[in-house]
């Protein structure tokens, strides 16, 4: 986002302004890491951090996807159907214990796909009929929990097939393969959205749409693309999750639609759009994650964890917030 | 951001009948006629349907979920949107069953009083901290479902003695389900007190274009802490409902009830973006959403489709009633 910001000189106020807010998440992460750390003997040892960094990786994807659809301005809801389809698919076209389909490869390819399928559709429905974002996605996330039901037809599909329960059996220098694919994808998400037309475009959509628009972008095409990304994200994180669980669950995206916006919120990608971006969002997944497991290693009940998400999303965003907040009267 | 035509037809338009202009005419008779077509289709299907047992459960099914979305109808007339009332319901039902042995009939009051708190706080989170609704009452969501959990246990709380709440489920004469004159009452209530005070024009103002209604002095802080107070307060009724039917409380008991809720909302055309709607239209979405699962079954559809079936018929109503002279971009 630098160069957005950076090129006039005289925006160095809001510039000062900008990187106390890029500096906050991380000096929040060591802060917390810090207290943990004395609270807890469990906490501060090799063998947890690594836990974290595994813990984290699902959600690291997921986040991915949701941080570009924040940085439109948008918001996605649909994170825990398109998972949930996502995840029973993958479940029944691997190697299992309910068909005889061993697909391998292509049937994580074709539950990709079909999360970006669904992506795609909560974009058109905003493009097209002008839907509010969180009214599609929250449409879409029932579709994709319908499907989910389908394809489970009470009969739960165990995972058989050795190399997909190896992401998350499988070390690599102590960490599991999905931590690795999670640190590919948010490389990837950062190089598009730092060097790809897509990504610059998403920003610039999320910053000012009627000035990007009547500068002749189209700005149609770039929207649906961001969700049909957005949706592919879900589905690798669906894939990962069901590889985690070894069968396919329809609620195993329940968590992290909200979970997701958290941490991209936290992180410094706010909900107005075009600000933060997939960096700051995955310091956001390490801080809620590095809390999820502080607060059991202490004694905190697990119950609670949703509540405490609660809490830190209202109170991150209404501090993102509090210094427009009088420029912005309306807020529906 | 103005839109001139469109503030013509306020609170009147709110009634099922006739708006100024044909389109609006139109999807103001939508959802009475999608509630006859409905009926005369299952009737045709099934020919015992239109018998009185199988219409007193169909009404008798739709009570709680028009409580639910009653309340959450004045949020969305003003502009903004609950998404934490499911969870609220379930939080109250947990509440009550907790709370019935020691404080009896007193408990129901209660929990409508702390539903109702919870609303406001929301709604005052919202317009103080300048939260956009949808993100403030879905952390609510979050933060009842775990207290919900927690104070639970995670497991349903059963009720031994259901007499302080035997009113929300019982037939009157037999015939009439106690807890369709509860939705209905309530539905009334809240209608009377809109249209016979200058609540109603506040409402529609503050939903169709929210500076102007600044501008003309209407005290739209309060008015928008009112209308969550409101929607709390109907969750948490809805809440002691289901308790009353299923003699117990769980903390997750009404979380199902969210998108049939909002469907029930769109799908009587109150419009997502504000102003436009009312509350007798979300009475008829209601039974439409309601008719629409019991059709589903009848024809001897998978229940797993009802999701789907949710999904798309929320998108494809709002679509419809969207009042897109409001909507320069769509986020």
């Amino acid at each position: 986002m630098a160069p957005l910001v950076d090129t006039r000189p005289a925006r160095s106020r809001l510039r000062r302004g900008v990187s106390v807010r890029d500096a906050g998440p991380p000096i929040a992460l060591l802060v917390i890491v810090l207290i943990l750390s004395l609270l807890s003997p469990q906490f501060r040892t090799m063998g947890n951090a690594l836990n974290i960094l595994d813990a984290a990786a699902v959600l690291a994807v997921v986040t991915c996807g949701t941080t570009f659809v924040l940085l439109l301005g948008s918001i996605d809801l649909s994170a825990a159907g398109v998972m949930g389809a996502s995840s029973l698919v993958v479940a029944v076209l691997v190697e299992n214990s309910r068909n005889n389909l061993d697909l391998g490869t292509l049937g994580i390819l074709i539950a990709v796909v079909l999360a970006a399928a669904l992506g795609c559709v909560s974009g058109l429905l905003v493009v097209l009929l002008k839907v509010p974002s969180f009214m599609t996605t929250l449409g879409v996330s029932a579709i994709g929990l319908g499907v989910a039901t389908l394809v489970f037809d009470g009969v739960q599909p165990g995972v058989v097939d050795p190399s997909l329960r190896s992401w998350a059996t499988g070390r690599l220098l102590g960490l599991t393969y999905l931590t690795w694919i999670a640190v590919v994808c948010v490389l990837l998400a950062w190089f598009v959205q730092r060097y790809t037309r897509l990504g610059r475009y998403a920003m610039a959509i999320g910053g000012a749409e009627e000035v990007l628009a009547l500068s002749g972008v189209r700005v149609g095409p770039y929207k649906v693309a961001v969700f049909t990304m957005a949706g592919a994200f879900y589905g690798l994180g669906a894939v990962m999750v069901t590889s985690q669980l070894g069968s396919g669950l329809v609620q195993s995206g329940a968590s992290y639609t909200f979970a997701s916006i958290t941490a991209a919120v936290v992180g410094g990608t706010l909900l107005v759009g075009g600000r933060g971006g997939v960096l700051h969002s995955t310091v956001g997944v390490l801080l809620l994650t590095v809390l999820t497991n502080g607060l059991v290693l202490i004694g905190v009940s697990p119950y609670v964890q949703g509540g405490v998400q609660g809490l830190i999303v209202v109170v991150a965003v209404a501090v993102a917030a509090a210094p427009l907040r009088h420029r912005n009267q309306v807020v529906k | 951001m103005s839109a001139p035509v469109t503030i013509r037809p306020s609170a009147d338009a709110a009634v099922v009948k006739g708006g100024p202009t044909r389109s609006e005419s139109l999807t103001s008779l939508m959802p009475v006629l999608a509630l006859v077509s409905l009926v005369i289709a299952l009737a045709a299907a099934k020919p015992g349907f239109l018998s009185q047992p199988s219409m007193t459960a169909v009404v008798d099914a739709a009570a709680p979920l028009a409580v639910l979305a009653a309340g959450a109808t004045i949020a969305v007339l003003c502009g903004g949107i609950d998404l934490s009332i499911a969870a609220l319901a379930s939080l109250s039902s947990v509440l009550l069953a907790l709370w019935l042995p020691t404080l009896g009939g007193l408990a129901s009051v209660a929990v409508v009083g702390v539903a109702a708190a919870a609303g406001a706080l929301q709604g005052a989170a919202h317009v103080f901290l300048r939260i956009p609704s949808f993100i403030v009452t879905l952390g609510g969501m979050s933060l009842f479902s775990s207290i919900a959990l927690v104070i639970s246990g995670a497991a349903p709380v059963p009720v031994t003695d259901d007499g302080p709440i035997r009113w929300g489920f019982t037939r009157i004469f037999d015939v009439v389900p106690s807890a369709a004159v509860v939705a209905v009452v309530v539905v009334a209530v809240l209608a009377v007190l809109i249209k016979a005070t200058p609540l109603g024009s506040w409402i529609t103002a503050t939903g169709y274009s929210e500076p102007a209604a600044r501008l003309a002095g209407i005290p739209v802080d309060p008015l928008k802490i009112g209308a969550f107070c409101v929607s709390g307060a109907c969750a948490g009724l809805a809440g002691v409902l289901l308790v009353a039917r299923t003699f117990s409380g769980g903390p997750t008991m009404a979380d199902s009830l969210l998108l049939p809720a909002i469907a029930a909302i769109v799908v009587g055309g109150t419009a997502i973006t504000g102003g436009h709607g009312g509350l007798w239209r979300t009475l008829v979405g209601a039974l439409v959403v309601t008719l629409l699962r019991v059709g589903l079954s009848v024809v001897g559809v998978s229940a797993a489709y009802e999701s789907i079936l949710y999904g798309a018929l929320i998108v494809a109503a709002v679509a419809l009633t969207l009042d897109r002279s409001k909507v320069m971009v769509v986020k």
